[in-house]
């Protein structure tokens, strides 16, 4: 089956930002793709693209077999978005926002009565549908945004960070739902810049920095992809000096070295039972002292590391 | 019709402001009319007064029309439009329904207002009523479709609130809704020019016409304003929906 979205060299200028830069990537029909990325590495730009609410600069994309630039309406008939900021005024009440959606999207009356009900039970947002929603908060808005997406049930959703400010039970549920949309036959885009969203969620992955993508694949076969697919974190009780980390890089088998804090190191390597003693051994010789030592598989952190040399929390920071 | 629909609810949320309005007629008609009526002893006007009262309704129904534009602001505020240019509704249905529901809200916030001035006009014809009254519908929608289209362009709530100051003062001061062309004219020539072509004189005659106050205004041919009326709401429907499309993307939002 051909790809059911088909980005070709998409790319967006914001003046002198590149915001997406010639991205090209596929969705399958019936996937949820994650699109992982620190903040600022153009997902949100990639989505509005894609539902026709702001013009590419160079490029295009198609959705289920149009253009989005020659058939802007055909594709926004495919296609529902839980934006970032959930987009309502005011004055509007919960399940006006939702029902009205709802009737846009053209679902009969009946069933669109049953179905608002249905998805804002599922939410916990029942009892709050007469509220205004600037009476909620910046969760449950969140959560409104979603409800208009389950409605909706399009052929393709698109979901801009679903549980940025939500809740550790929240996020639970939500991502069950999301889950339920794929299985009742929705592929899904879910942009994240939650590391364990898009690994628990994803039928694949694409990883995103700086308006490029850097690689789409499964999450496991990603992390399984990484040299060195060991990982060593060692703590030690004072800062690591230069000449240390050099000398953890000499041994053959350290792919890579991280300082992720002045105290803590990332040691990317092969061959983990062999070298970790060694490892030891040089470090007492050179009396420096550590703490504990923590051995661990590959995250989609050390797969996004691995590509630029920085966590995406590191390059949240560096990268607004 | 949807968008249409929800412009028309969303403007009855503001009910603070609507009493304000409200009042804001009632004391003008009260207040103004009656001295003003006393105060002006215009020849071709025998009644001011009622003359007053009906350009006093368009009035009204312009600046209600005119709130949409206001709207946008509010809505570019909170990101509304990302998710308006979202749905699955093409540009010229969303404009469309836009306007109308902007003229249609209008119109139907302005209509216990024309029933009261034409209680006070003592309404004859209703047959050039009716035609009277669709034109003021395709008025109210074409004022909201201006509206929409200008808020789009500039892009600047100052700049939209002196803008629509200044038309305010262009066209409807200087339209018949307040005084007869001929004493306009007299006035200045250039004023009297643009109130010959302003689609607020348009509607104040037809209005008038369609109330049966031929005696008070001599409109030879109630078509010219009819047409007027039309073509001023097609070219902003028009050129709003082009406007629209192009200029509501990419943010510079103030
Ligand atoms: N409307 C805009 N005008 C100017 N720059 C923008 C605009 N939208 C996004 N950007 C810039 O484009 C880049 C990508 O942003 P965005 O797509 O929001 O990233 P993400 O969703 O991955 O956090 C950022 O550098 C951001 O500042
Ligand atoms: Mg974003």
């Amino acid at each position: 089956m051909p790809p059911i979205i088909q980005i070709t060299n998409l790319t967006k200028k914001f003046g002198n930002i590149m915001a997406v830069d010639h991205l090209n990537l596929e969705v399958e029909d019936g996937e949820i793709l994650g699109l992982l990325g620190p903040n600022g590495a153009g997902k949100t730009t990639t989505i509005l693209m894609l539902v026709t609410v702001i013009r590419p600069t160079e490029g295009t994309a198609t959705v289920g077999g149009y253009d989005i630039r020659k058939n802007p309406d055909k594709v926004r008939e495919l296609i529902g978005v839980v934006f970032q900021e959930p987009k309502m005024l005011w004055v509007s009440t919960t399940w006006d926002i939702v029902n009205w959606h709802a009737k846009v999207c053209g679902l009969p009356n009946e069933e669109r009565k049953r179905r608002v009900r249905q998805v804002l039970e599922d939410l916990d947002m029942w009892e709050h549908r007469r509220k205004n929603v600037h009476a909620l908060s910046g969760g449950m808005r969140k959560r409104v945004e979603l409800a208009k997406v389950l409605v909706q049930r399009p052929k393709i959703a698109i979901i801009d960070e679903p549980t940025a400010q939500v809740d550790v039970v929240g996020k639970h549920r939500i991502w069950n739902m999301i889950c339920r949309l794929r299985d009742e036959g929705s592929t899904i885009i879910l942009a994240t810049n939650e590391l364990y969203e898009a690994d628990i969620l994803s039928d694949r992955v694409a990883i995103m920095h700086k308006g490029k993508l850097l690689v789409c694949d499964t999450p496991k076969t990603l992390k399984d992809s990484i040299i060195g697919g060991d990982i060593v974190e060692i703590q030690l009780e004072n800062d690591a000096s230069t000449a240390i980390i050099g000398d953890l890089k000499n041994f053959k088998e350290v792919v890579n070295v991280l300082q992720i804090k002045p105290t803590l190191l990332r040691l990317y390597l092969n061959k983990v039972e062999e070298v970790v003693p060694k490892i030891m051994n040089m470090l007492l010789k050179k009396n420096v002292p550590v703490t504990s030592i923590h051995m661990s598989e590959p995250s989609l952190d050390d797969v996004f590391a691995h590509y630029t040399g920085l966590t995406i929390e590191e390059a949240q920071k560096v990268g607004v | 019709m949807l968008v249409a629909e929800r412009d028309v609810r969303l403007f009855f949320q503001y009910k603070f402001l609507i009493i304000i309005r409200a009042i804001w007629f009632v004391s003008q008609i009260v207040l103004f009319g009656l001295i003003a009526s006393r105060m002006i002893n215009v020849q071709e006007v025998p009644d001011y007064f009622r003359y007053y009262v009906s350009g006093l309704s368009i009035m009204t129904l312009y600046s209600a029309a005119i709130f949409i534009g206001f709207d946008i602001y509010e809505e570019a505020e909170h990101g509304v439009f990302e998710y308006l240019l979202s749905l699955p509704v093409s540009r010229r249905q969303l404009v469309l329904g836009r306007s109308i529901g902007g003229g249609l809200r209008a119109f139907i916030y302005v209509g216990p207002l024309i029933a009261a001035s034409l209680y006070v006009i003592g309404a004859v014809n209703p047959l050039n009523f009716l035609a009277a009254l669709f034109s003021l519908f395709l008025f109210s929608f074409g004022v909201s479709g201006m509206s929409i289209t200008i808020a789009v362009m500039i892009k600047s709530i100052d700049r939209f609130d002196i803008l629509m100051g200044v038309l305010d003062a262009l066209i409807v001061r200087l339209s018949t809704a307040m005084y007869p062309l001929n004493v306009v004219q007299t006035a200045n020539p250039i004023y009297g020019g643009i109130a010959n072509f302003n689609p607020v004189s348009y509607a104040a005659d037809l209005f008038r016409w369609g109330t049966g106050l031929p005696d008070i205004i001599t409109l030879d041919n109630p078509l010219l304003p009819l047409v007027g009326i039309i073509a001023f709401f097609a070219i902003f429907t028009f050129i709003g929906i082009t406007i629209y499309d192009r200029r509501i993307e990419g943010g510079g939002w103030q």
